[in-house]
């Protein structure tokens, strides 16, 4: 394996040995303190552009699987981990994790005093970072020139509708990004689901007649989507029930007048207690964020918070006083995850079945 | 719900302790109960504790009113009458605790008054956690998936059943005629055979058949819940080896490493609906077997108490388990439990991640009976032979299984990596497939012959990631071995956790040039902290292990430190009686307002509770270990057990203050079954002798002979070099307890002597309310008082409290080693108790 290096934007240089594609990359940089389902985690949409640092001391010991995507092609910058785990490619585990980055051409870097990055990282929060052979001068002032996109709702959200035909409840997923494991979680209810992307018009989600609305989790910050995006949402809210997740959520919240705050340290793993505010009951669930719903900017006659996380005190949830719509920060889907979090499509589901038998008495 | 007790009712609480060490049992309860006791005064809460081993420390603790009595449901009733007990929690002494409180419940009268309050579980769920298959049912009914037993006695009943089930199937007998009538059913023509075999072994021509589960994935999660049904994840771990071999005679890893996290949160799940049905306030350990080809979860244990589990991951991850339990069982939300200042304020609700790798490795008494000449049954099963276990960390899983070998294995040459070489292929198939002691070390000769992982994973059911990560470790020494005194190879071998000893032998030269080089090259051990939150919060740790990265956490802590160097592992023999002595120190120096420092890797005593040090290493105990250690710390003094004579010589040619705790090299031999050994006791406190008493031990059981006497002038001219209690011993042939003692038959016969057994010290602390080890330690280092002398003086051989003799466990060294000869009592030693002779 060859020597290759991470060069932080504040010029911290991290030495370690490549593995997965030999490509130099640029990504913004963050760290994730989940303990299983690396695979899940570098296949999610919400990670699009960026590189990953994992606190998990061995990783690739479980295989990649196909069960266990969350999009059809990884869209993450690169991958920093301490000790890589080699398992030999056969009938059961068809693929490894350094074949599975080299075929979608992503760097990764292995052998790296990852505690002492994360340690470092929690200081400055995300930055830019690039992975490269040589760390010389050249390298880092490209990476000072580069300009990260941010438009990763456009990479990763469908351009076109597709179903997902069931036989039950019909939802439509409005796409900023969608991770399967939502698809997945609708499979369960035999939901026959309709993804739109999110430049679709309220003509067309009202046409197709929904029992219900998600609007999906997604990469990237939710204020550099077009206006058009909010006023979809404050129309869609009061014709079906809605539930809004990740970045659906935090479209929610602006929708409805509230402002993002950046959190002072960002947020990814599945060991955070959140509270459902109304049971006072603790779970965990899946977080991956940077920012979190301002509590001031909430307008109490509109909305009300519903969970919160018990550790950096941030708004995990937000429901409407006056509509069937709700949203929620962290990722219920469980993919990768705690299975108690699930709950959140229960709760969705039953208030579709109100919301239907409502209307049918009308 | 009808266990929900607020905390303001609890006015008198008592534990029951485990007993006597055991198979399985060590001194994890003990700890357990040791450290939530001052968190219970803490509550205004009177507590009380009884138990008969003479090694626990919660007896000696100051928060308690402390009972050392045989663990009776006569005694324990006396106390909770006495004492007016309103409160009993039996979770934190393990399952005989829980067994003997279901004894006392169920026995209870109605003159006894009222039945205290049960914390943790209601009586109903005790009750049911204490019979196995009404437990099983249980779960069955309640969906989860179980490993049902289906009793049969037609063949037509059998084929109908074998509609539903998958093979391979496990067939038995129902009431046996025979030993050992299970048999294993893989291809569906052998099953009707099989069915009438295990008839005609049964007296009522019934059978069992269940799936078998051999050679599945062993998977262990430690959960807690709280009185609102708040449930969270705070450890787990894998077993490297598969179903068939007992878990603690496992090598097992944390975190888990080889499953998906799909398979993972199911098993959570499962672990969350058992802690709910059961209304369980507290932790909780589940065992689950796993196929995950076929993704396939059977739960096989529920353990809703303290035991092994809950010690070890809370010294993994760091998480304060013992704290959150008891708080949790008295019934204190998980959102209101208060920590002491030095866990950060939501440590109790978030759950612990983990950014090293943790191996704990059992340690087999085999080598030590070998060397008395006894053989036994070194054969791996579901029977427990394993007496004691280390823990490795390490930042990759070969590195902390370095580390555990080396703390499991320090001077012992059976873990040379040459030791295989003489097994021919035929007993290293045998051996893959019918494990030994030696398992590690077997699978790395399997792979240097050429064997492929495939094969090596279909022979022996284990993961082939560890294969790998053996191949690659056999590699590593390799180019070790062929690149002597090449810098990068150092490197590289100390990344991975090799020691100076080990790469010393691959370069046929001492450890101490190893060091050299590798301080000459600026190869830098460095220590991570070992905190729950992985990284992503600033942490308040004390807790350390080495690794070979680029950042550094630990700094001196203070230059008046003192350093104490554990035992490791419990033996035979030692039993518990060496972390007793340990952990007696450490409360020593804390209260002598010494900053102390230990370094251990024991995860069942308890030397490593998080109060009884500044700081701690979990480190191995090798020299260049402990030299590091004292590098970075300085110390002005290090307590170091009698029987490390190496490492004592290599710190006092460093000009280091050593304090010996006086030990044997190794356990004495005790008395045979026709005669007495007698022992003259004395403290020495580097210049005087003060006499204690005469104590007479037969084979398994000690009694103090209440007989003053004097020492002679030949025992005053015996030579010293550490403060400590010494014994004169010699044998005489008799099997009747003394009543008094002539020393004019000391000489017959000879005598000599020694340092005392740490198992008998801690029985004279106890018995005559005299603190041996502190006495010793404060003699160390020179801060013996005027009140210590006074005591000293007047040491009177009648001041026996209690009329107790030390009696060894009821240990079935039948059920679990099938020894070739007698196994000595004393020498081999597992556990003690105490018996009471007083009405004789």
């Amino acid at each position: 394996m060859m020597q290759r290096h991470l060069i932080l934007e504040d010029g911290r240089v991290f030495q370690g040995l490549g593995f997965g594609a030999p490509a130099t990359t640029f990504g913004e940089i963050i760290f994730h303190t989940a303990m299983t389902g690396y695979q899940e985690i570098i296949t999610d949409p919400i990670y699009d552009g960026q590189m990953i640092v994992f606190a998990m001391p061995v990783v690739g010991a479980s295989g990649i699987h196909a069960e266990a995507y969350e999009s059809v092609k990884p869209t993450i910058r690169g991958m920093v981990v301490h000790d890589l785990a080699e398992v030999s490619v056969n009938r059961q585990r068809r693929m490894n994790l350094d074949r599975f980055l080299k075929q979608h051409n992503i760097p990764g870097l292995y052998q790296v005093d990852t505690r002492q990055l994360i340690r470092h990282l929690r200081e400055t929060g995300p930055q830019k970072a690039t992975i490269v052979d040589f760390a010389d001068e050249h390298a880092v002032d490209q990476l000072v020139a580069t300009v990260l996109t941010n438009k990763q709702v456009q990479n990763t959200a469908t351009p076109k509708p597709y179903a997902n035909p069931g036989r039950g409840r019909h939802i439509v997923v409005i796409d900023f990004g969608l991770k399967h494991g939502i698809l997945r979680m609708l499979g369960d209810y035999d939901a026959n689901v309709s993804v739109l992307p999110y430049t679709t018009s309220v003509e067309e989600v009202l046409t197709l007649d929904p029992d219900g609305i998600i609007l999906s989790t997604g990469p990237g910050d939710p204020r550099t989507l077009p206006e058009s995006v909010l006023t979809l949402i404050r129309v869609l809210q009061t014709k079906a029930p809605l539930l809004g997740i990740g970045l659906g959520h935090e479209l929610f919240a602006l929708a409805n007048g509230a402002e993002l705050k950046p959190l002072p340290s960002e947020h990814h793993g599945m060991n955070h207690p959140i509270q459902e505010i109304i049971s006072r009951q603790i779970f965990y669930a899946m977080q991956g964020q940077g920012y979190a719903v301002d509590d001031q900017t909430i307008d109490r006659k509109k909305l009300f918070v519903t969970y919160r996380d018990l550790v950096d005190g941030a708004v995990q949830g937000l429901r409407h006083r006056e509509f069937p719509a709700f949203s929620v920060q962290f990722f219920p889907d469980a993919a990768p995850g705690p299975l108690e979090a699930t709950a959140v499509f229960a709760d969705f589901f039953e208030t579709v079945e109100d919301y239907v038998e409502h209307y049918n008495q009308q | 719900m009808s266990n929900t007790i607020t905390n303001n009712k609890i006015k008198k609480l008592l534990f029951i302790g485990s007993g006597a060490n055991n198979f399985g049992q060590e001194a994890e309860h003990d700890a357990a109960i040791y450290q939530v006791m001052p968190e219970l005064r803490g509550h205004g809460i009177d507590v009380f504790v009884i138990d008969e081993n003479p090694y626990a420390l919660s007896l000696e603790s100051l928060a308690a009113k402390t009972f050392w009595q045989p663990l009776t449901v006569h005694n324990i009733k006396k106390i909770i009458r006495d004492e007016a007990i309103d409160t009993v929690v039996p979770l934190f002494g393990g399952d005989v605790s829980l067994r003997l409180w279901a004894d006392v419940v169920q026995s209870w009268s109605h003159g006894d008054g009222n039945v205290p309050n049960t914390l943790g579980l209601n009586i109903d769920m005790l009750l049911k956690v204490n019979n196995l298959p009404a437990l099983t049912d249980f779960m069955a009914k309640n969906g989860l998936p179980v490993i049902n037993n289906y009793v049969l006695k037609a063949q037509d009943e059998a084929n109908e059943l074998l509609r539903t089930l998958h093979l391979p199937l496990m067939v038995r007998a129902l009431h046996p005629n025979q030993n050992n009538t299970r048999h294993i059913v893989e291809r569906l023509d052998e099953f009707e055979d099989t069915i009438n075999l295990a008839k005609s072994q049964s007296v009522t021509q019934e059978v069992i058949i269940s799936r078998a589960i051999n050679g599945l994935k062993e998977i262990s999660l430690e959960i807690l819940r709280d009185v609102r049904g708040n449930k969270m994840q705070i450890g787990a771990s894998e077993d490297m080896d598969p179903i068939g071999i007992h878990t603690a005679d496992s090598l097992s890893v944390s975190p888990i490493l080889t499953v998906q996290d799909q398979l993972i949160s199911q098993m959570r799940d499962y672990a969350f609906r058992i802690a709910d049905i059961l209304q369980l306030q507290g932790v909780m350990h589940v065992q689950f077997a796993i196929d995950d080809d076929d993704r396939e979860i059977y739960i096989i244990k529920v353990s809703p108490y303290i035991d092994q589990m809950a010690t070890r991951m809370a010294l993994a991850t760091g998480y304060p388990t013992m704290l959150v339990a008891i708080n949790l069982a008295m019934g204190i939300p998980l959102e209101d439990i208060k920590l002491p200042h030095n866990f950060g304020t939501n440590t109790a609700m978030m759950e612990p991640m983990m950014d090293h790798v943790v191996v704990k490795l059992p340690v087999f008494p085999f080598g030590e009976l070998a060397e008395a000449g006894i053989d036994v049954n070194r054969q791996l099963n579901s029977v427990q032979k394993s007496v004691g276990s280390t823990l490795g960390f390490g930042r990759t899983f070969i590195e902390a299984l370095e580390k555990a070998i080396r703390s499991a294995h320090f001077n012992n040459a059976s873990f040379s990596p040459t030791n295989m070489a003489h097994i021919n292929d035929d007993e290293l198939i045998q051996q893959l497939i019918h494990p030994q002691d030696n398992r590690v070390l077997l699978l790395i000769e399997a792979i240097k012959r050429g064997y492929e992982i495939d094969e090596l994973a279909e022979l022996t059911a284990i993961d082939e990631f560890y294969f790998h990560q053996l191949q690659h470790l056999h590699k590593l020494e390799s180019e070790i071995e062929s690149d002597i005194d090449s810098i990068t190879s150092l490197r590289r071998g100390k990344k991975y956790g090799l020691s100076d000893g080990l790469i010393a032998r691959f370069w046929h030269t001492d450890f101490n040039i190893i060091r050299t080089l590798a301080k000459e090259n600026d190869i830098r051990v460095t220590y991570k902290a070992v905190e729950p939150s992985a990284g992503e919060f600033p942490e308040n740790a004390r807790q350390y292990y080495a690794t070979y990265e680029s950042e550094n956490e630990s700094i001196q802590i203070d230059q008046r430190a003192v350093l104490v160097i554990g035992s490791g592992a419990f033996r035979m023999g030692d039993a518990a009686s060496a972390g007793y002595a340990t952990a007696i120190t450490m409360s020593e120096l804390r209260r002598l307002q010494y900053p102390t420092i230990i370094m251990n890797n024991n995860p069942s005593d308890a030397t490593l509770l998080p109060h009884l040090a500044d700081k701690q290493y979990l480190e191995p105990l090798e020299i260049s270990d402990v030299m590091k250690v004292v590098e970075l710390e300085s110390p002005q003094a290090i307590v170091i057990p009698g029987n490390r004579r190496k490492l004592i010589n290599a710190l006092r040619d460093l000009n280091q203050r050593v304090i010996v705790l006086p030990k044997e090299k190794h356990m004495p031999d005790g008395p045979n079954d026709r005669q007495s050994e007698f022992a003259l006791n004395f403290f020495f406190d580097g210049q005087n002798r003060y006499l204690i008493n005469v104590t007479q031990h037969l084979a398994g059981e000690m009694r103090i002979i209440a007989h003053p006497t004097t020492l002679s002038d030949e025992i005053l001219a015996m030579p010293l070099d550490n403060p400590g209690v010494y014994q004169v011993i010699w044998y005489q042939d008799t099997v009747r307890w003394q009543k008094q003692i002539h020393l004019s038959t000391i000489g017959n016969g000879g005598s000599w002597l020694r340092p005392m057994p740490y198992g008998q010290i801690a029985y004279l602390t106890k018995i005559m309310q005299v603190p041996w080890i502190r006495l010793t330690i404060r003699a160390g280092l020179n801060e013996l008082t005027t009140q210590d002398y006074e005591l000293l003086e007047n040491v009177d051989s009648m001041r026996a409290s209690e009329r107790l003799s030390m009696i060894s466990a009821d240990v079935n060294y039948q059920l679990h080693l099938q020894p070739t000869d007698v196994i000595d009592g004393t020498k081999f030693e597992v556990g003690v108790g105490v018996y009471d002779y007083g009405k004789e």
